[in-house]
């Protein structure tokens, strides 16, 4: 072997990028007997220690500076900033303080056993158990509704302000969506955001502080305004907020053990209530916060959710300070003073009419206001079908937009899409995918399905994605409806899935009983209420199991054979007790540590509170 | 790094500061350590690291989730810090009497000399060897940030660590020679 070949594949085995079957034994030989080529081995590997491995402690944090450029600012009239220059420099917002140690003193005395949704008996009010199938099914009977609502938010701050907000939504099946906010001090909409098929325009007012002795806003110059066309159908990116019309996501995986609170009249409509968590309603809250910026809620706030009665409508949203400990530290760090039972944020439809015409103009943007920001997101309409068409698609879908997406650095994609009423599903493919992992975004964990004769896919952990790699061609299905619909349309593709390759990362994918060969003693979730069942990976003898839930719950359990915790990481990791054993918890991770028979156990969510980790950790069983 | 949850992208798309900021706080330390790599000054690099983010703000309505989330913030960093470099260009051609970067006072000689060695590497190969090194992509990840095949990448990054090494054992030769 030559040198340059010898230090190409040293350079290669380096970045892990040699391919198979490489003869790695000749390199070796060769580097043995070479110095020059174990020098450049040497060398290669302490550049690597210098530039990865540098201590991080001067790294600069650049949150509030960027923030600052976007948000509120403080002092009216200075230069406005969308003028195509650079904006003005702008001083850095201090900092809020983070944990306040009485309260972290609080979490250390707490116990488990406190209440975990989804864990535990029956609620008493079994009438709202068919909730979340009666949300999903009530997508395909609406055709358009325009409400009028009223959005109250409580202070954060101790100042003891509420922001009072009037807001409207117009909508029409499948993606047409106008959503206005206006504040009581202003004369002008705080927020407009239209979407109509292809189109996204957005419009939110930058230096508006929601502080109560601000003065002087808004002016033309301080509006934000993003104009987005080529939007492919469903775009994540430039994204309709449908949950407000059905709140499907907060109701997948379904669960059954909800807790009811009866039927009352709001806005002359019948309207069945229910208890969640903010956490469950996380979607709903991220689509109602659209450019609203409300303030932060914590996961574990209770929430009463009002529906409307035959169409599953939000009609009123109620969300309350939570009273735990957890809650508390939570509330120093953002620096708030709620008060446990506090109402801090409040959703409220004064009107509302469903399924009746809707005037053209409500989807127009408005003609004089030009875009700070005109982006083109690469959709064209085009052939239908564009790619491969499911035979079996849920009843009473039809075709809806078809093109492809190209022109935007990435692979040229062809997207089909099908509807009924809000109910959406979609298809998209490419014949050009690079690799590494999988098509469509799926995120890091995901389960493998077998669909028989179509071979193998691989389903997001939250069951809401599809995707199958072929021979030269990936595809991935998405959609509003059930996760047992998205797999039967993902199976009747005619298109047959095979196994990743060994190099991309879905490749760890593995079952339980892998899992359990892995790390011995390994731990599982019992069956959750609300929860899917686990997205299993194996990285380094470490296994990862990644449950999602309903709504943003979800939670990821990290088990390793090093019978020792690592020194932490984080500085405000406390001490507790977890299962009989001495443990220990970081609130900034929201991660529980132990070490159990040998074992090392790491619990994280940023979706459950302490009280329900504790709880989860306690339920935990053998696999 | 971890991929952010789809929700939270979504939700800083939607034009959510509170989600973009958790996006900016996890980002911040690879985009600022690259981008002084990069640009072989702290200073400037946190210029351009704030520009990187703003930049990722205004696009968010077109990220598709087609490349990873990483992958995409740390394109929209290196071509930040490329229009930075070519501006330093224009800027030194107006104005070539400006000193020659020196290394900060009291910095760790191994540190100001790995400096010194990425500044002797054309830009290309450069940004090549710190996007594998400071942020630890995959090539194929590269050959995307990039905008080149992945066979490129892959020469580049070879010969970034020749000339790299060719440089080192450059300087020792002269160190044994001074003595």
């Amino acid at each position: 072997m030559r040198c340059d070949a010898a230090r190409a594949a040293i350079s290669l085995r380096l970045d892990g990028e040699l391919p198979d079957g490489a003869d790695v034994h000749a390199v070796d030989e060769h580097a043995d007997a070479c110095a020059e080529c174990a020098g450049f081995e040497r060398h290669a590997e302490r550049v690597r220690a210098a530039l990865r491995f540098e201590a991080v402690g001067v790294v600069p944090d650049l949150a509030p500076a960027v923030l600052a450029d976007l948000e509120p600012r403080e002092s009216a009239g200075g230069p406005a900033a969308g003028d195509g220059g650079h904006p003005p420099p702008s001083t850095a917002r201090p900092r809020r303080p983070l944990v306040v140690a009485a309260a972290l003193a609080a979490i250390a005395g707490m116990a488990a056993g406190a209440a975990f949704v989804g864990l535990g008996p029956e609620p008493r009010s079994p009438a709202a158990a068919d909730l979340p199938d009666r949300v999903l099914a009530a997508q395909a009977g609406i055709e358009s509704l325009d409400a009028r609502f009223q959005l109250v938010e409580d202070d954060v701050t101790g100042d003891r302000w509420e922001r009072r907000l009037e807001g409207r939504l117009v909508y029409e099946a499948p993606e047409s969506l106008a959503l206005t906010l206006s504040g009581q001090r202003s004369t002008e909409a705080d927020l407009r955001l239209v979407v109509d098929g292809e189109r996204w325009w957005q419009s939110t007012v930058r230096a508006c502080s929601p502080v109560p002795d601000w003065t002087g806003c808004p002016d033309e110059a301080r509006r934000w305004v993003r104009s987005v066309r080529g939007r492919e159908p469903f775009s994540e990116s430039s994204p309709v907020p449908l949950e407000l019309i059905n709140p499907v996501d907060g109701f997948t995986p379904a669960a059954s053990k909800l807790a009811g609170l009866g039927t009352r009249t709001i806005a002359g409509r019948r309207a069945v209530g229910v208890a969640l968590t903010a956490a469950q309603m996380g979607p709903f809250l991220d689509a109602l916060s659209t450019g609203a910026h409300l303030r932060g809620v914590h996961p574990g706030d209770p929430v009463e959710l009002w529906l409307d009665d035959e169409h599953l409508v939000p009609l009123e949203v109620t969300v309350r300070a939570a009273s735990d400990p957890d809650r508390v530290r939570w509330a120093s760090s953002q620096g708030s003073t709620d008060r446990a039972g506090d109402t801090i944020l409040r959703f409220t439809v004064t009107s509302v009419t469903i399924n009746e015409p809707i005037a053209d103009e409500a989807f127009a943007t408005p003609p004089r206001i030009p875009p700070d920001e005109a982006l083109d997101a690469g959709f064209r309409p085009g052939a239908d079908p564009a790619g491969p068409v499911p035979f079996d698609l849920p009843r009473g879908f039809r075709p809806y937009r078809s093109g492809t997406i190209s022109g935007t650095g990435g692979p040229t994609i062809a997207v089909d899409s099908w509807t009924d009423g809000r109910a959406w599903l979609a298809v998209r493919s490419t014949r050009e995918w690079a690799g590494g992992r999988l098509f469509g975004g799926l995120g890091t964990s995901v389960r493998t399905v077998d669909l028989g004769d179509a071979g193998v896919a691989y389903v997001s952990d939250d069951g809401r994605k599809v995707a199958l790699h072929a021979d030269g061609l990936d595809v991935v299905v998405s959609g509003s409806v059930a996760p047992d619909e998205l797999r039967a349309a993902a199976a009747t593709l005619g298109v047959t899935g095979l196994r990743v390759p060994p190099s991309w990362d879905e490749s760890a994918t593995a079952t339980l009983a892998e899992a359990a060969d892995a790390v011995p003693r390994l731990l599982v979730a019992p069956e959750l209420d609300g929860f899917g069942p686990p997205a299993v990976r194996i990285a380094d003898g470490t296994v990862i199991q990644a449950y999602a839930g309903a709504g943003d719950r979800g939670f990821t359990l990290v088990q390793s054979r090093v019978g020792a915790l690592t020194p932490p990481a984080n500085g405000d990791v406390v001490g507790i007790g977890v299962r009989g054993t001495a443990g220990r918890y970081s609130a900034e991770r929201g991660q529980l540590e132990w070490v159990e028979a040998g074992t090392t156990h790491g619990l994280s969510s940023h979706t459950l509170t302490l009280a329900e980790l504790l709880a989860l950790a306690q339920s935990l069983g053998p696999a | 790094m971890e991929e952010p949850e789809p929700a939270l992208v979504r939700a800083a798309a939607a034009g959510e500061l509170a989600a973009f900021e958790r996006l900016v706080r996890a980002y911040q330390e690879p985009v600022w350590r690259f981008l002084r790599r990069l640009l072989g000054d702290a200073g400037v690099a946190e210029d351009v690291a704030q520009e990187t983010f703003l930049r990722v703000f205004r696009r968010l309505p077109t990220f598709t989730f087609e490349a990873r989330f990483s992958t995409w913030v740390f394109q929209i960093a290196r071509n930040a810090g490329v229009d930075e470099l070519r501006a330093r260009n224009r800027r030194s051609r107006l104005a070539s009497l400006a000193p020659p970067p020196a290394s900060a006072p009291g910095m760790p000689e191994a540190r100001a000399e790995i400096d010194a060695a990425l500044a002797s590497l054309p830009v290309d190969l450069r940004e090549a060897i710190l996007l594998i090194e400071v942020l630890g992509l995959r090539y194929h990840e590269v050959a995307r940030v990039l905008g080149v095949p992945e066979g490129t990448v892959k020469s580049r990054v070879f010969s970034a660590r020749t000339r790299l090494h060719r440089w080192s054992t450059a300087d020792e030769e002269r160190a044994s020679r001074e003595v």
